[in-house]
């Protein structure tokens, strides 16, 4: 194949990676890691028989939500390199879209959560049709700009109840199982966002990716249509963030600028990437919990949010400074890596 | 005719602070690379010095903005030393400090909004609310004071880098890095102390958004898109080209503000970005873009 001669350099590193897991690692891929796992998370909801823990489902949920989101993200700012802090913007029209349908039809957002990621990833492929011209800190500064935009134009949208947004009815099961249905729901949507992050860096779709991330210019000169794998990898990554949103609007009950379009949002997606370490399968998810587990002692031992605003710069100061690869990225470039962390 | 004249005074009067506010960005950019999205808290932070030395003491803003300055270069040079100062060597230097810089200011927002709380603030000086009448048209004091003060400062500014011998290390600094160093330049020593000197800007620049401007940390995030649009337009790392595309952004925002409606204002800052990003990324005065 023409296209992958000149990329060689990434073909030739992916086998020598490979060997050396081969070699190393023995068997290869362990996949009973990520099937227990969901078994777990499946199984979870059945501690509910003895009520009294919607905190540990709530706890549950939420960290999924950021899992598909991180992960979402990860195809664009980790294989591709193109760093966005904007893409809570999707989240917004996800959470719009489907709140907006369940607010005049009754359609529960578990339904349209798929549209709304259509919906998502159509807008995604549009904006990214202007802003993947930008390359570098040019596209981070894009992405901040069109957040604010976002911001401006939902804040004076009366159709969608501007600045006050719209409130959602709620399901009318007792309080017991009411979580149930949303975590399912945020549960199949970051399995199916990791298993998507796993395919596309399996395939040759992900190749093409890493190769724009490491010279978009070679990447070309190879024969690589790079602006049609950038702006497919932009709508990829809106799609889960959009779903998200969609069923996140709906478990809150309410929809307002405020609640999606905060740039706390884009950084906790940013920083779960790089902190797990962007690039990697598992890296999101081991940095998602981690941020959560942190967050959520700040939390209970300060109790602020701007505390936590704080707290989470500082970590991604401490991350960026330290483990620039992230810690499966670090562990993994020191052979350190433990096997049931090695998802790629 | 008169109300055109009159937009423009008030969007000249704004575009004055506003290049205050760019140029520490600016130079920041030209000497070190840094697109520094910590810039618009550090201002914030500086509109703090201010704000707690006029209700403390009742000293005035523009009094207290070689404090607020001083403040901020220290804080500068602290934040240089302890995060960026490592990173030079980083393979992917431009991009990592842009995320760096985020979260400095994730920090700095928390910190000042854990202390002082995110409530609107202002000092309100006696001529914050006056205006003078010339003719048909009217000049708000407290922006016209504020134009005058950050013109003076930019003045400073320039005279220091076009006269001094720092001056000439800087400029040579922002022009060809490798060649300043084998000039003799200690380029290390030139990139602290610009870096100082840019969040020092930041803060002269916050003790006049103290009375110009009503202000609280999370405000930050929305002139990040605002700075970033001027500083772009008139090229990144031209110390003119920020203060005549501030003059002109500014300029604009007013006509947008008085014709289309306040709410949209800030929105020409953003589509403006967009636009220029996408027809002219170098900006109107700027070296094509390098790309990290």
């Amino acid at each position: 194949m023409s296209t992958q001669l000149d990329v060689s350099g990434v073909v030739e590193a992916r086998k020598s990676r490979e060997e050396t897991l081969a070699t190393t690692a023995g068997a290869g891929r362990q996949a009973w890691v990520p099937a227990t796992l969901l078994a777990v998370l499946v199984a979870l909801p059945a501690v509910q028989v003895f009520d009294g823990f919607n905190y540990v489902l709530h706890l549950g949920l939420y960290a999924l939500m950021y899992i598909a989101m991180s992960s979402s993200w990860n195809i664009l700012g980790g294989y591709t390199g193109y760093i966005s802090l904007g893409h809570n913007v999707f989240f917004c029209i996800g959470g719009y879209f489907s709140g907006m349908i369940l607010a005049y039809t009754g359609i529960s957002t578990l339904i349209t959560a798929p549209f709304a990621g259509l919906v998502a990833s159509l807008v995604g492929f549009g904006i990214g049709f202007i802003t993947l011209r930008m390359r570098g800190p040019t596209f981070i500064i894009s992405s901040i700009a069109l957040l604010m935009v976002a911001r401006i134009l939902f804040d004076n949208w009366n159709f969608v109840g501007g600045a006050n947004g719209v409130t959602l009815p709620q399901l009318t099961i007792d309080v017991q199982w009411a979580k149930i249905p949303y975590y399912y729901a945020m549960l199949f949507i970051a399995a199916a966002a990791v298993y998507c992050s796993f395919r596309i860096k399996h395939s040759k779709f992900g190749l093409h990716l890493r190769a724009i991330s490491q010279d978009e210019v070679k990447a070309e000169s190879a024969g690589i249509n790079t602006r049609f794998y950038k702006m497919l990898a932009f709508a990829i990554s809106a799609f889960f963030v959009g779903m998200a949103g969609a069923v996140w609007g709906e478990y809150i009950t309410y929809i307002r600028p405020s609640i999606f379009l905060i740039i706390l949002i884009a950084a906790n997606m940013v920083l779960m990437s790089i902190l797990g370490g962007k690039g990697t399968v598992a890296g999101p998810i081991v940095g998602t919990v981690l941020l959560i587990a942190f967050n959520e002692f700040f939390v209970a031992t300060l109790g602020s949010s701007e505390i936590n605003i704080f707290a989470t710069g500082l970590v991604m100061i401490v991350a960026l400074l330290y483990f620039p690869n992230g810690i499966v990225g670090t562990l993994a470039q020191k052979k350190k890596l433990p096997r049931f962390l090695d998802w790629d | 005719m008169a109300d055109i004249v009159q937009v423009i005074i008030l969007g000249l009067a704004l575009g004055g602070v506003y290049a205050l506010m760019a140029s520490g960005l600016t130079l920041v950019f030209g000497v070190m690379r840094i697109v520094n999205l910590a810039h618009p808290i550090m201002i914030i932070a500086g509109a703090f010095v201010s704000y707690w030395l006029f209700t403390l003491y009742g000293l005035d803003p523009i009094v207290s903005m070689p404090i607020a300055a001083i403040v901020m270069f220290c804080v500068g040079i602290i934040v240089y030393k302890l995060i960026f100062e490592r990173e030079a060597a980083s393979a992917k230097y431009s991009e990592m400090t842009v995320l760096l810089t985020f979260a400095v200011a994730m920090c700095f927002d928390g910190l000042l909004g854990t202390a002082f709380s995110n409530t609107q603030r202002i000092t309100s000086p006696f001529y914050a609310t006056d205006a003078i009448f010339l003719g048909d048209v009217f000049i708000p004091t407290g922006q016209l004071y504020a134009g005058i003060a950050s013109l003076t400062v930019i003045a400073a500014l320039v005279a220091f880098l076009q006269f001094t011998r720092f001056g000439y290390a800087i400029r040579a600094t922002t022009q060809n890095r490798d060649a300043a160093q084998l000039m003799g330049v200690n380029v290390g020593l030139v990139s602290i102390i610009t870096f100082g000197i840019g969040v020092g800007l930041a803060g002269a620049a916050g003790a006049l958004v103290s009375f110009v401007f009503s202000f609280f940390p999370a405000k930050h995030w929305e002139w990040i898109a605002i700075l970033m649009s001027l500083v772009v337009l008139g090229g990144m790392g031209k110390l003119a080209g920020a203060i005549i595309g501030a003059l002109i952004l500014a300029t604009l925002a007013a006509f947008v503000s008085t014709y289309i409606g306040t709410t949209w204002s800030t929105m020409t800052f953003f589509l403006a970005l967009f636009v220029i990003l996408l027809v002219r990324p170098q900006g109107l005065f700027g070296d094509p873009l390098e790309e990290s």
